[in-house]
């Protein structure tokens, strides 16, 4: 995919995560579609990394109100949003291919 | 002696409860459980659309009574479970759009809103139930509680366990598993506001007429939807009816 970097797997910190749905409801909103509702009993929501492709978008963090609640899976780093200035409207995100 | 197990309005609950199980025994939904392992993958996709469409018009009943409740008309736990209970629809809605969407049945959620299966048809047993229920607005809100969870949550339990069952697909099964707990919350919910704010004996007779209606509305859905999965042509009168003379 030109000019996207590298996806790097990420999911939900269940322990910080207020469950406030605003990822899922954002990620629907501009057509990923990437965090879903965990079918268990729980209904937890996930990122479905088949789907996501951060650090090509990070629509999500920029919306997440609980800060630390989306960690990298392979370090567990918590991940911040980027700056303001660095979204713009006319960014253009690319889906994964399937 | 057991005081809450005998008091009149838990006898009234349970009443309630065991009606809309005994029309829950068998309905238009035991005809897709039966063939649950012999759908396609589109009359999965009917199946996952029309049970999408219910869900998420319930944010429009939920919206008209909601606005209907006052401050301080009931304790905060009322309030609280009614908030649950919607949280809880928006998940159920939320997971038939995830699995619409992990099928392929379409790539985005805008474009199962303008599908004809995830289409809301206002002249139709859906239309119907949805209008029946906004329309509880005009009743108390222990009444429209009353009413829907004493008749059509307990004809979706069935169901949903049935479900559960039923389908060996491992998605779909723990699809409607895992919507097991939750739906059968809103029922005890139902019995709680019964139990606690269905006494007056115009109130009960409300109940169990309303109960009654919404049980009957939701069976005709049920009807509606299984003939849609099933592709069973259903028939339609092309008779124009007439006009009685003196309204003509």
């Amino acid at each position: 995919m030109a000019n996207q970097p590298d996806v790097i797997a990420i999911k939900i910190d269940h322990e910080k995560c207020t469950e406030c749905r605003m990822c899922y409801v954002v990620c629907r909103e501009i057509n990923f579609n990437a965090v879903v509702i965990d079918t268990s009993q729980e209904h937890l929501h996930e990122i479905d990394m088949d789907r996501c492709i951060y650090p090509g978008c990070t629509t999500c963090l920029m919306y997440c109100p609980a800060d630390g609640s989306i960690v990298e899976s392979e370090s567990g780093r918590s991940l911040v949003p980027p700056p303001p200035e660095a979204w713009t409207e006319d960014k253009q995100l690319r889906r994964r291919a399937k | 002696m057991n005081q809450v197990a005998t008091a009149p309005f838990t006898n009234l609950a349970l009443r309630l409860r065991e009606t809309s199980e005994a029309a829950a025994v068998r309905t238009p939904f035991e005809l897709l459980a039966e063939q649950a392992n012999s759908l396609d993958e589109d009359q999965i996709f009917r199946l996952l659309g029309k049970l999408w469409v219910i869900k998420r018009l319930m944010y429009y009943v939920y919206g008209g009574w909601a606005q209907g409740l006052n401050v301080n008309e009931y304790p905060p736990s009322v309030d609280y479970l009614l908030s649950k209970q919607i949280y809880d629809d928006s998940t159920h809605e939320m997971l038939f759009m995830d699995e619409m969407l992990r099928r392929r049945c379409q790539p985005t959620q805008a474009r199962v809103f303008a599908h004809e299966y995830g289409t809301f048809v206002q002249a139709s047993r859906i239309g119907h139930i949805i209008f029946t229920l906004r329309a509880l607005a005009n009743y108390s809100h222990n009444l429209r509680i009353t009413a829907l969870n004493m008749g059509a949550k307990v004809i979706e339990l069935t169901w949903l366990k049935r479900f559960g069952e039923a389908f060996t697909d491992p998605a779909l099964k723990k699809l409607f598993a895992g919507l097991v707990a939750e739906t059968e919350s809103h029922i005890q919910m139902g019995r709680f506001v019964v139990e606690r704010f269905v006494h007056s004996d115009v109130d009960i007779d409300l109940a169990e007429r309303l109960t009654g209606i919404v049980r009957r509305d939701y069976l005709a859905v049920l009807d509606e939807i299984a003939a849609f999965v099933l592709r069973i042509e259903t028939q339609q009168s092309d008779a124009i009816p007439e006009i009685p003379k003196g309204l003509d």
